[in-house]
């Protein structure tokens, strides 16, 4: 508890018990977080950006075709300014390309996104990969 | 004291009063809520942010706002009444000024559609509602008029409780839970002025993890020095027999914790914590924490 008289503020000496109790837990949870974090320092090289793309869903949108994906950067340094570019394949053949840029793939993590085709690639073997980063 | 309740008999003076109060108002939404009306990512989190989350943000806003008027309304005597009275004025003073300022800066026009207008309107009254309350407040401070100053005039304070039964003594008693609130309102209102900036994740995205272990324990030491070492006005003082580390356990550390979830609150509003690691949503409230640290414990100070 705190008294404020002429302006001043006072911590009373008797506290309540409930102030050393969530005093403790804060304590508690405070050292965890550090504990977290030191771990993470300790155990982890930087490793640059890896990137996986999963096709989420192919839907047909006006004028175009649209190709879903899901990218996960597994490594533990983020990546900036990614460039993913789809291209449709007709045997050797690319037949469209078409790129977007995420702001950001955060390590460890996903981000979602989509190309737009302005045909349908319909058989045609559709490839979605990363092509360039940089370092936030 | 001699405000709306305790001064019936003036008609005119009254609705001065009132006008005044207004007035500090809405100087106070301009004042605080002006970083945050002026901020691009905030404009466009207005119509892409999710619904549910900024009617959270929105209703949370009302205890908030009933809380601290009754705690620091410019009436010290001020009821539960009083205090949702004052939270309406300023919630409506902090809408109006939001919505005045944005199309003054030309961020809101006739063709927008109306959930637009609506959303980017809705998320900036939060700050500046309260700093509205705070203008009031804070604004008032010994300018007269409103008897603010009775705190260091004791016969002010005996004419008052003449007045009124239910004053508050001159030596009032914030309880722990008043004082955990008053670092979450700081906390909170530092957040939102930075949070919405892209600048936040981009600063974790920079950060190594002995970045953000140094980032914790500075912003520790910060938090309590700022209330317990370096003298401001309104400093906080232990008694001479508790030992310094009792305050370091009781306020500080709680406080550090208040504004770790405030910060992921507010990021997880401007959903800036979907489809992370918890490492990476760790940091970013790491980094979010450091202004929200300084604003918990200058809330202890000022409020």
């Amino acid at each position: 508890m705190t008294i404020t008289a002429h302006g001043r503020h006072t911590e009373t000496h008797e506290p309540h018990w409930i102030e050393w109790a969530t005093g403790m837990i804060s304590a508690l949870v405070v050292l965890a977080m550090i504990a977290w974090v030191g771990w993470e320092a300790l155990r982890k090289d930087a490793l640059p950006p890896e990137f996986s793309i999963a096709v989420t869903r192919r839907t047909p949108v006006e004028g175009g075709y649209r190709v879903e994906f899901d990218i996960t950067n597994k490594a533990t340094k983020t990546a900036a300014a990614v460039v993913v570019r789809g291209e449709i394949l007709d045997g050797g053949d690319m037949i469209e390309d078409a790129d977007v840029t995420f702001d950001y793939v955060p390590a460890e993590s996903n981000a979602s996104g989509a190309i737009l085709f302005s045909q349908d690639p319909g058989t045609r073997k559709v490839r979605v990969r990363a092509i360039g980063y940089t370092d936030p | 004291m001699s405000g709306v309740a305790a001064a019936p008999g003036s008609g005119t003076g009254e609705f001065h009063h009132f006008l005044v109060g207004f007035g500090r108002g809405a100087a106070g939404a301009m004042l605080f809520g002006m970083p945050m009306l002026m901020t691009m990512e905030l404009w466009h989190l207005g119509f892409y942010i999710e619904r549910y989350r900024l009617l959270l943000l929105l209703i949370v806003n009302i205890p908030l706002l009933v809380i601290l008027a009754d705690r620091i309304g410019f009436e010290r005597t001020s009821t539960w009444r009083e205090a949702f009275r004052d939270a309406a004025i300023a919630y409506g003073l902090g809408i109006v000024m939001s919505a005045t300022i944005l199309v003054l800066l030309g961020d809101i026009k006739l063709h927008m559609p109306f959930s637009e207008m609506l959303g980017k309107t809705a998320i900036q009254s939060v700050p500046a509602s309260i700093g509205a309350l705070l203008g009031r407040s804070q604004l008032g401070g010994q300018a007269g008029g409103n008897g603010d100053s009775d705190k260091d005039d004791p016969k002010g304070e005996e004419a008052d409780q003449g007045k009124e039964g239910n004053a508050v003594p001159n030596e009032l008693s914030i309880s722990y839970s008043r004082e955990l609130f008053l670092m979450a309102v700081g906390a909170l209102f530092l957040s939102l002025n930075v949070a919405p900036t892209e600048e936040i994740i981009l600063i974790a995205y920079k950060m190594t993890p002995w970045h953000a272990l140094a980032t914790i324990v500075i912003s520790i030491a910060i938090m309590h020095g700022f209330v317990y070492a370096v003298a401001f006005k309104g400093t906080h003082e232990m008694p001479g027999e508790t030992p310094r580390w009792h305050a370091f356990f009781r306020f500080t550390l709680p406080g550090y914790l208040v504004a770790m979830l405030i910060s992921l609150y507010v990021l997880w509003t401007f959903g800036r914590l979907d489809d992370s690691a918890p490492m990476q949503m760790l940091i970013s409230a790491i980094v979010l924490s450091f202004p929200g640290a300084i604003g918990a414990a200058a809330a202890r100070l000022i409020l």
